[in-house]
């Protein structure tokens, strides 16, 4: 009965890392309560005196709540690719309300997208059953679309959309692996605190191929809702974890608030310096730790650029017909460790990461 | 084990709702021990943890994996014990888990992102818990609507304003905070690195209430009020202010792990916390309290939280895919209840042959 606060808070505890389907299943189970989220436009219209004498271009860009900070970052990004091409852009940010009700809500925002006849509309593709019908009506429309943020290069082909911009969560994980195994890392263990959700099992999966691949073992850790919200539960199961297999060289989290449990179980555990951490995420105690050595890295998943990334290739595309053939187009992450982390810790000040 | 608890003895249903403590007839100990209300739950207690040991090995005995479980039951043994003497009393509590995020909210934006002095955050925090307490007793005594439906809305309401007034506030749904020291000794350091301050303050409640059951005629209120609220109203016993006082209690002890554990991890997250709603209701209830009120101690709650503790951190001592934790959690659940509801019927049979019970 408290599933719907329990997910809802899952993205709001690890909106950093966290992609909206992650919510998606169990937002179904909210629908009753769901209010009428109706979309909020605003529009910014570029300022500068720069025109690089291209046509007109309207972009609508479809994001999330204006109180996700994941999409915080994505907007900025947006917003300063647009103001870089100056007053030639038209440039307007939907979001629903509330991420209650995801896939209709977005569907209806793609309609208002639409009805606001733009040279280009890009969005997230979260529910492809609820979404994917109205992506084909836009581009039925004559309307180029690009994917960003979720749902990967095969639903850009099954919608007629021209590329995907973002991440890949199973690359992303395997890029976890390889950066352990790449350290020395014999036996890794992937602490799942939300299992069975599509993207954690993505990034889970990609560090145990990668594992494979580098001849090194690796088992997942899922922990059961008995163990949510409570850090206490999640630092004394992989504490446990750590002290039954002694072999145990790396931990790699899916979230920063899990970094921060699994930092305090290797302290307890007696095994610093000889366990290695990684997390998805970025947080204020996350780039501390690999400040001061205690961290091996944080996968940065970069919203700032996936937002300047896809807006820039929209502007483009539209203005110029240019269209960069890797599909997807990686955004991210980005691996920081101790050689990059001064000038991450001073990006996640300026409010970009 | 050393403490009487005869008084605790509920006399069942439809009898005085003071209880008389009985006087001990003489009887063989082991039948004796048999009709304690919560030998049931110390079998439950000593089986898990044999189990574990045989599956576990020597890393669940040796210090780190005692720690794992104390620190486990020592959280949640501060929630459980209030919610048990609340559901004694015939009333649940739903709240806690909001409750634990918004007073570790509370502290971290006080404290951390104010910073005004740690006292004042942790008194901030600890006001949190005992407001809702006080908001959900008036509410349940005002209203009659049952307590799993008023405490279930705060809840929700309380998660609802804590988010939005944490990112009215702070502009985030985690808030950092650097702890004194000597906050940080009073209630959330490591003791050799591996044990919570949490178990002295487990026991410490614990001890008090266990005092209060034993030694005031609060404690026999309580029993009275859970085995039948309108005769205990009957014979004099304010019950609202009781119940009150108990739900103010539970949101002690909710906000009280609030602050610990926002001291313990340097910081608060809006999404902490709702697992203890289920926990500490699963703790109390393998402790052999009834789910219906009137019969239960806080011995069997002490013992239930230890075997939800050991069980839920033991699995990951065994090596076992973690994939089955919660199922292994599930059976050896079940099978702690079943066994209580034995010797339940057996302690609630101790009278017979020298006086019969009703009901």
């Amino acid at each position: 009965m408290v599933v719907p606060q329990l997910v809802r808070n899952i993205a709001a505890k690890r909106g950093q890392a966290f992609k909206i389907s992650t919510i998606v299943p169990a937002v179904i189970a909210v629908v009753a309560l769901a209010g009428c989220a109706s979309g909020k436009a605003e529009t910014t219209t570029g300022t500068s005196t720069a025109n690089p004498g291209g046509k007109n271009v309207s972009i609508v860009m479809i994001g999330g709540t204006s109180s996700d900070p994941f999409f915080s970052a994505i907007k900025r990004g947006a917003e300063d690719a647009a103001k870089a091409y100056g007053s030639t852009v038209q440039f307007t940010f939907l979001g629903p309300q509330n991420y209650n009700n995801l896939g209709p809500d977005v569907a209806k925002l793609q309609e208002t997208a639409l009805s606001q006849n733009p040279s280009i509309v890009v969005s997230p593709d979260w529910v492809e059953e609820s979404q994917n019908d109205a992506f084909k009506r836009i581009v039925a429309k004559g309307v180029p679309v690009i994917l960003y943020n979720s749902g990967g290069s095969s639903a850009a082909a099954n919608v007629g959309a021209l590329t995907y911009i973002g991440t890949d969560e199973y690359l992303s994980g395997k890029m976890g692996g390889e950066t352990f195994t790449k350290n020395g890392g014999k036996n890794l263990v992937c602490v799942n605190t939300v299992p069975g959700a599509a993207n954690t099992e993505a990034r889970c999966k990609g560090l145990k191929d990668a594992a494979a691949a580098a001849g090194a073992k690796s088992t997942e850790l899922s922990l059961p809702s008995a163990t949510f919200g409570n850090p206490s539960a999640v630092t004394q199961a992989i504490k446990a974890q750590l002290l039954q297999d002694g072999s145990i060289d790396g931990i790699l989290t899916i979230g920063a608030a899990d970094a921060d449990s699994a930092a305090a179980a290797i302290e307890s555990a007696n095994a610093t310096g000889k366990v290695k951490l990684g997390t998805f995420g970025l947080s204020t105690s996350t780039l501390d730790r690999i400040k001061g050595g205690k961290q091996l890295f944080a996968l940065d998943l970069q919203p700032y650029l996936q937002g300047f990334l896809t807006v820039s290739s929209a502007y483009q595309y539209v203005a110029y017909g240019l269209l960069a053939p890797s599909n997807p187009n990686l955004t991210g992450p980005l691996v920081i460790n101790s050689s990059n982390v001064d000038v991450a810790i001073a990006g996640a000040q300026l409010g970009v990461r | 084990m050393t403490v009487d608890i005869t008084r605790q003895e509920p006399a069942g249903r439809g009898s005085a709702p003071v209880i008389p403590p009985s006087k001990p007839t003489a009887r063989s100990s082991a039948a004796q021990l048999s009709r304690r209300s919560e030998t049931g739950a110390l079998i439950g207690t000593i089986g898990v943890f044999i189990f574990f040991c045989i599956f576990g090995g020597a890393q669940f005995l040796a210090t780190g994996g005692a720690a794992s479980w104390l620190n486990i039951a020592a959280e949640l043994g501060i929630v459980a014990i209030p919610v048990g003497l609340l559901m004694i009393a015939g009333e649940l509590d739903l709240s806690v888990g909001s409750v634990l995020a918004a007073s570790s909210m509370t502290l971290a934006t006080v404290s951390g992102y104010w910073g005004l002095p740690m006292g004042v955050g942790i008194l901030a925090a600890l006001a949190v818990g005992v407001g809702t307490g006080f908001v959900n007793g008036i509410l349940v005594s005002r209203t009659k609507v049952p307590s799993f439906v008023v405490t279930l809305a705060t809840n929700f309401s309380l998660v609802g304003l804590t988010l939005g007034l944490s990112r009215l506030v702070t502009g985030t749904t985690s808030v950092a905070i650097a702890p004194d020291a000597t906050s940080k000794n009073i209630f959330g350091t490591l003791i050799a690195g591996q044990f919570e301050v949490a178990i002295f303050w487990w026991i410490g409640i614990a001890a008090v209430v266990i005092w209060i059951l034993q030694m005031t005629k609060f404690g026999n209120w309580i029993f009275a009020i859970g085995g039948d609220a309108e005769s205990a109203r009957a014979t004099g016993i304010p019950v609202t202010k009781v119940k009150v006082g108990l739900f103010m209690t539970s949101g002690f002890g909710a906000a009280l792990v609030g602050v610990i554990q926002t001291i313990l991890y340097n910081g608060a997250q809006v999404s902490n916390g709702q697992s203890f709603v289920f926990n500490s209701i699963i703790a109390v209830v393998i402790g052999g309290v009834l789910l219906t009120g009137g019969y239960g101690s806080v011995w069997g709650i002490i013992l239930g939280t230890m075997t939800f503790a050991v069980v839920s951190q033991g699995i990951y001592y065994t090596g076992w895919n973690s994939d089955w934790a919660s199922l292994i959690l599930g059976i050896l659940l079940l099978a702690a209840v079943l066994m209580n509801n034995t010797f339940r019927k057996l302690a609630l049979s101790a009278g017979i042959g020298t006086k019969k019970l009703k009901g």
